[in-house]
């Protein structure tokens, strides 16, 4: 449940001042109030990674980063996690995971082992296990932090998060009051944007938006690809706070057109409503519960469509036994329903059967944090998972954090999680011509993964943080493709591959002068898959994934007065199968605050090259170089 | 500095080692010791919170004390009006004696009497702690949240110069 961990990761540090700011305080008794409310704090510890006693490595995406990185979507803001792996392949379609297996586009595998969750609502498609990204997002101005923590969190967040969890929370709607209006454009998109917000009543906040974009299409090796799109999009948020309790109600609409080069347009259109109620009882102490509906249609005439209804319920309680143990368990229904009519995608040979179903995933989680002396806590946790294809599924965690003083934070864990079987993995038909060449597989099992990890979080100095963490993630019963016995066709799916991903992910931030802060990232990973006794090992181990062994970054921010300056160096490491060779790149942007109302700023994107490719799939687009101009106005 | 390090050697008070180690705190709470002393000419607590007219202000310090001497150049730099003087909890049952109560943590906030509501105390915590005034840090600021309505309940007038500096103030509701 994405809930629990937005209340965990508080963003202030509050702890460990105990580094020096020489005569700091003799300073401060000469300035007003209004003067110590514009003091810049040294925030190293909140630009990347606050400390934290969670167990796990969590990256944290703060509004000031995706507003510094001019970042316009949610794929871009992700590009900022170094523990993520982000490839573009058209204006619209990404390929986003974290430690390895993004899936391979000729074994029909696309990259689904993560959980994606909107303030807790899970935009994973039940379908298929992937996420379809061009149908979600959010005005960056409302985003306030976006939570991308790797490796498995099955126990506490929700299905799916086999590979990671992505938490993407917004802003309460006190602190985006006013009015807002968004205006930008350059050499491949434009973009505007209005917001109002306000208060009705001394505790009750809202904020209504409105939003719209055209990223016109790239280039791929046929020339020009086609695939421009556009998607206005429209919501609201509410929260009433009546005494200690919160309710929050939000919703969104929208509907978009993508272009598809020799088809017609594909239409993506749909809508949510949230409503999320906490109620703390007091003592540490609090009620948490959650509803959701949320709807998704697909379609391109003549190739096909899909619509997708999710209604999904979900309670959670923590209570503290004693005054040290303090225990968080809840219970959550989703029901999916969906129809498909006859072609999914512009593949005009994909039928599902049955075309219509209900799919009900219920599940029951508990975890407890026991402290085991003033420094050091053991999190143990299990989650069960009742999925309509495989029965319930058992994910436990174990998790050991020691505080060894006040900077630094070592971690242990060890998690086990599972992938549920799709409609996809069990009820697919691919017709060549007049044969059954591909069908899915009633009897599809779970994939595994049990992992471990081992972390270290802390403050190297009055100036600098850094995070460590090593993992090694052994999967099991992982999709493969098998053959019928004697006939060879159809072909069907299996669960007939396993191995293991190790490797390391590193940050570090280092605020150099009051000015500047300087951040780097770095992961690296090595995949060995092997197919189990008695599969047919059709097209090999690389169908796994297709990802880089290392990828680094440097960012450099420079906060002047009214200026600032950003840039972004990437190098992603190169993809052997298929093969896209490694490439370096940068953003940059240039931000100037011409009066406290208004925003002036000019982003650069893939600046190094005039185009680079990220990764084979669909369009294979190639990246091009562009240039964003935006303005912002506040009233 | 040296006697109170010996002091907390010898006694193991935990609150003793987050403020005596290190004479230096960090930027972020020094704002926070600052706003503290800078806080009291812009409240009014009633007659009846003090022994005599010039009797001192008592901030007071709930839970393991992140501020050390910080805390107290601040408040001896407030001048005018009554003196300030900062005192360390040792339990929470003295809580209703002071003016102006920073609660340290979740735990001090917990362990406060019932009733300190209805006391003229002005209770601070961080973010997402139950005080009147509650720091929060906002982008890379220290500011603070300001709950009216509980104040006006405990007795406390807070200067609407003050709760226009706040980053949000939650007023009483207007009366019918």
């Amino acid at each position: 449940m994405g809930i629990v961990i937005g209340a965990g990761l508080a963003l202030a540090t509050g702890l460990a001042p105990a580094r020096a700011q020489q005569s700091a305080s003799e300073d401060l008794s000469q300035l007003s109030i209004e003067q110590l409310a514009n003091l810049s704090i040294t925030t190293v510890s909140k630009v990347a990674q606050p400390l934290s006693d969670a167990a796990a490595p969590v990256y944290v995406i703060s509004q000031d980063d995706i507003a510094h990185s001019g970042a316009t979507s949610i794929p871009e803001m992700l590009r900022l996690a170094p523990n993520l792996e982000v490839m573009q392949t058209s204006p619209s379609a990404y390929t986003i995971t974290s430690r390895g297996l993004n899936g391979n586009s000729t074994a029909q595998n696309f990259p689904n082992k993560l959980l994606v969750l909107i303030d807790g609502r899970s935009v994973y498609s039940p379908l298929y296990s992937g996420v379809y990204w061009d149908m979600q997002d959010v005005l960056p101005e409302n985003i306030e932090r976006i939570e991308v923590v790797s490796g498995p969190g099955g126990t506490l967040w929700g299905a799916n998060a086999v590979n990671g969890v992505i938490n993407i929370v917004t802003r309460k709607a006190a602190d985006t009051s006013g009015g807002f209006v968004e205006l930008g454009g350059g050499d491949y998109a434009a973009s505007a944007a209005l917001q109002y917000g306000g208060a009705l009543d001394s505790d009750l906040n809202y904020r209504v938006y409105a939003k719209t974009f055209y990223d016109r299409a790239f280039d791929n090796g046929s020339g020009n690809a086609h695939d421009g799109w556009g998607k206005p999009q429209g919501g609201f948020r509410l929260d009433w706070s009546p005494g200690q309790d919160m309710l929050t109600l939000s919703g969104d609409l929208y509907s978009g057109a993508q272009a598809q080069a020799g088809a017609t347009n594909q239409d993506i259109s749909g809508g949510n409503l949230t409503a999320h109620w906490s109620h703390p009882l007091g003592d540490g102490e609090a009620l948490q519960l959650q509803v959701y509906y949320d709807s998704a249609t697909r379609f391109s005439a003549g190739n096909g469509a899909f619509t997708l209804n999710t209604y999904d319920v979900e309670a959670q309680h923590n209570f503290r036994i004693g005054s040290w143990n303090s225990i968080v368990w809840g219970i959550g229904d989703r029901i999916a329903q969906y129809r498909i009519t006859p072609r999914i995608a512009t593949d005009s040979s994909l039928l599902w059967a049955p075309a219509a179903r209900t799919l009900n995933l219920a599940n029951l989680f508990a975890e407890d944090h026991i402290p085991l002396g003033s420094r050091v806590e053991l999190t143990v946790g299990l989650k069960l998972e009742n999925d309509p294809y495989s029965g319930i599924s058992p994910m436990p965690s174990g998790r050991l954090s020691w505080k060894v003083d006040n900077n630094d934070l070592v971690w242990a864990a060890a998690s086990h999680a599972v992938r549920s079987p799709t409609p996809f993995d069990t009820d697919v038909v691919e017709d060549l011509g007049a044969i059954k060449y591909l069908t899915g597989n009633s009897h599809f099992l779970p994939e595994q993964v049990t992992a471990y990890e081992l972390g270290y979080r802390g403050q190297l100095g009055p100036d600098v943080s850094a995070s460590l963490s090593l993992f090694d993630d052994m999967y099991d019963d992982l999709r493969s493709v098998e053959l019928t016995p004697i006939t060879v066709v159809p072909l069907y799916w299996g669960n007939k591959i396993r191995g293991e991903v190790y490797g390391l992910e590193a940050w570090a931030s280092w605020q150099a002068t009051d000015w500047w802060r300087l951040s780097a990232g770095f992961n690296q990973q090595q995949e060995n898959m092997r197919f189990a006794p008695g599969a047919a090992q059709v097209l090999g181990t690389a169908q796994v994934g297709d990802d880089p062994h290392h990828q680094a970054s440097l960012r450099s921010t420079m906060i002047f007065d009214a200026v600032s300056f950003d840039a972004d160096l990437r190098d992603v490491g190169m993809l052997a199968n298929p093969k896209v060779p490694e490439y370096v790149e940068l953003n940059s942007r240039l931000g100037w605050k011409v009066s406290p109302m208004l925003d002036i700023s000019i982003s650069g994107y893939n600046l190094l090259h005039a185009r680079h490719l990220e990764y084979v799939t669909g369009a294979q687009d190639w990246i091009p170089r562009s240039f964003f101009i935006d303005t912002k106005w506040r009233f | 500095m040296r006697t109170a390090r010996l002091v907390c050697a010898v006694v193991l008070l935990a609150a003793c080692v987050a403020g005596a180690v290190s004479a230096d705190i960090s930027l972020e709470y020094a704002i926070r010791a600052a706003y503290l002393a800078k806080f009291a000419p812009f409240i009014e607590w009633p007659d009846s919170a003090f022994a005599t007219p010039g009797a001192a202000i008592n901030i007071c310090i709930l839970g393991s004390d992140p501020f050390g001497a910080a805390l107290d150049r601040a408040a001896a730099s407030v001048t005018g009006g009554r003196p300030l003087l900062v005192r360390r909890l040792a339990s929470p049952e003295l809580a209703s004696a002071c003016q102006i109560l920073y609660l340290a943590n979740n735990e001090a906030a917990a362990s406060l009497p019932a009733g300190l509501s209805e006391r003229p105390v002005v209770t601070v915590s961080e973010a997402g702690g139950a005080g009147m005034i509650a720091f929060v840090v906002d982008g890379n600021h220290v500011r603070f949240d300001i709950d009216d309505d509980a104040a006006q309940h405990s007795g406390i007038h807070i200067s609407s110069k003050l709760l226009s500096l706040a980053h949000a103030v939650k007023h009483k509701a207007a009366a019918p």
